[in-house]
């Protein structure tokens, strides 16, 4: 339920912008957020989640499905495999930052280099203004993954 | 894990297919519709806030540019309202310089000295009575009586001309009087009005043929008290009443008499 509310306040946030700006992956985050929280055996209602959530996406803001539905299952894919791949000790809060933000970066670096509107230079620019959104919502969410980590193990 | 890798790989695969096949896919654009649709519900408050703030944009632009269009209209209502200062002041100085008439002193009596002298120009001229007349730009008298081709000045320094007066520094009234022996005096002073020596006395607003702002000359002398409880000061004509060869008139006008 959480993931939907945030595809639809990802959604309304695109929709107040006028589709104009690029709005921070909330929904991906979230995803995201959920696989390093939970026990392994939901991540297969994580990578279909990302599916519906990129399908549906893709149906309402780009027309043709299957473009941000390969990204963000390519997305949690990655994530699944590089949390299980880092040791217990690799966990830290840089790391764990860093797997958000790079979470955030996928679908926006494919985005640039795919034909939409505007000119390519204000497409840099937007990509720009998007990360500058990214980062603190990144932290942010690093932030209470750590917390979370630290009640967990108290 | 192999599940894990087993389920993403499937929804890599349907992904795939979808971005390969759809443009295939006539229905496809059914579906967006029918997305678009069902989302335009939840997505309603966003559209509305997007239209108010976009509504709030405008207004604020608008608002910004009839500010600037009030400003430019101040500038050029302030440039108009000096054109217009400029030409009424280049209007009067015309109609004064067609109004004021030279005239040279034909005859002064020895036993009169103090109080007349006659000009050269009269009623043929446009010279009634009345008429202020001038030495430079100061009051020197009054026409008293006119000819066709004269006219008879009676002096400021006259026993018998009174002229209502302000002294413009404190905008006392008063009447200007000459004592018939070369004197002006400033009369009908109440006392204690603080009027000082230097101070500047023009005509008072009693007449349209003399107009007001008519400078006449500065007090010199001290206060003398009377009984009546008004006190006289001693002026010092602006005009040279002692050495008069050439004086100007400012004519008859009716459009000022109206």
């Amino acid at each position: 339920m959480m993931h939907v509310a945030c595809w639809l306040v990802q959604d309304m946030l695109s929709v107040l912008t006028g589709g104009i700006l690029r709005i921070p992956e909330i929904f991906l985050l979230s995803l995201v957020y959920r696989l390093l929280t939970q026990e392994r055996d939901m991540n297969l209602s994580v990578i279909w989640g990302a599916f519906a959530g990129g399908l549906f996406w893709d149906l309402r803001w780009v027309g043709i499905p299957g473009f941000f539905t390969l990204s963000y299952v390519c997305v949690v894919m990655a994530a699944i495999w590089a949390w299980n791949a880092l040791p217990a000790s690799g966990r830290t809060p840089l790391v764990i930052f860093f797997m958000f933000w790079a979470a955030q970066l996928v679908s926006p670096v494919l985005s640039l280099f795919f034909p939409g509107r505007g000119v390519a230079a204000s497409r840099w620019v937007l990509f720009a203004v998007q990360q500058g959104c990214v980062v603190p919502l990144a932290l942010l969410a690093a932030f209470f993954f750590v917390r979370r980590m630290k009640d967990h193990n108290a | 894990m192999t599940r894990e890798w087993i389920h993403g790989l499937v929804a890599l695969t349907v992904g795939l297919f979808l971005l390969g096949a759809s443009p295939n896919f006539a229905v496809l654009r059914n579906v967006v519709d029918l997305v678009g649709n069902v989302l335009s519900i939840p997505e309603y408050p966003a559209v509305v806030l997007r239209e108010f703030l976009r509504d709030l944009y405008l207004w604020s632009g608008s608002k910004s540019d009839l500010t600037r269009q009030l400003e430019s209209l101040r500038d050029e209502n302030a440039k108009l309202q000096i054109v217009n200062s400029v030409l009424t002041a280049e209007r009067i100085r015309a109609e004064l310089d067609t109004r004021m008439e030279g005239a040279r002193v034909t005859l002064r009596e020895p036993h009169a000295w103090w109080n007349e002298f006659r000009i050269d120009k009269g009623l043929n001229d446009g010279v009634i009575m009345g008429l202020p007349v001038f030495q430079n730009g100061f009051l020197v008298g009054r026409v008293s009586s006119v000819s066709s081709f004269s006219s008879w000045v009676e002096l400021l320094t006259s026993s018998s001309l009174m002229i209502p007066v302000v002294v413009e520094e404190t905008r006392e009234l008063g009447v200007v009087v000459g004592d018939g022996e070369g004197s002006v005096l400033l009369t009908y002073i109440p006392e204690a009005r603080g009027i000082e020596k230097g101070m500047k006395v023009s005509t008072a607003l009693v007449s349209e043929i003399l107009p007001p702002g008519i400078p006449i000359g500065y007090v010199v002398g001290d206060a003398e008290p009377s009984k009546s409880g008004y006190v006289t000061y001693r002026l010092t004509p602006g005009a040279s009443v002692g050495k008069l060869y050439s004086v100007s008139v400012l004519k008859h006008s009716r459009s000022i008499l109206r």
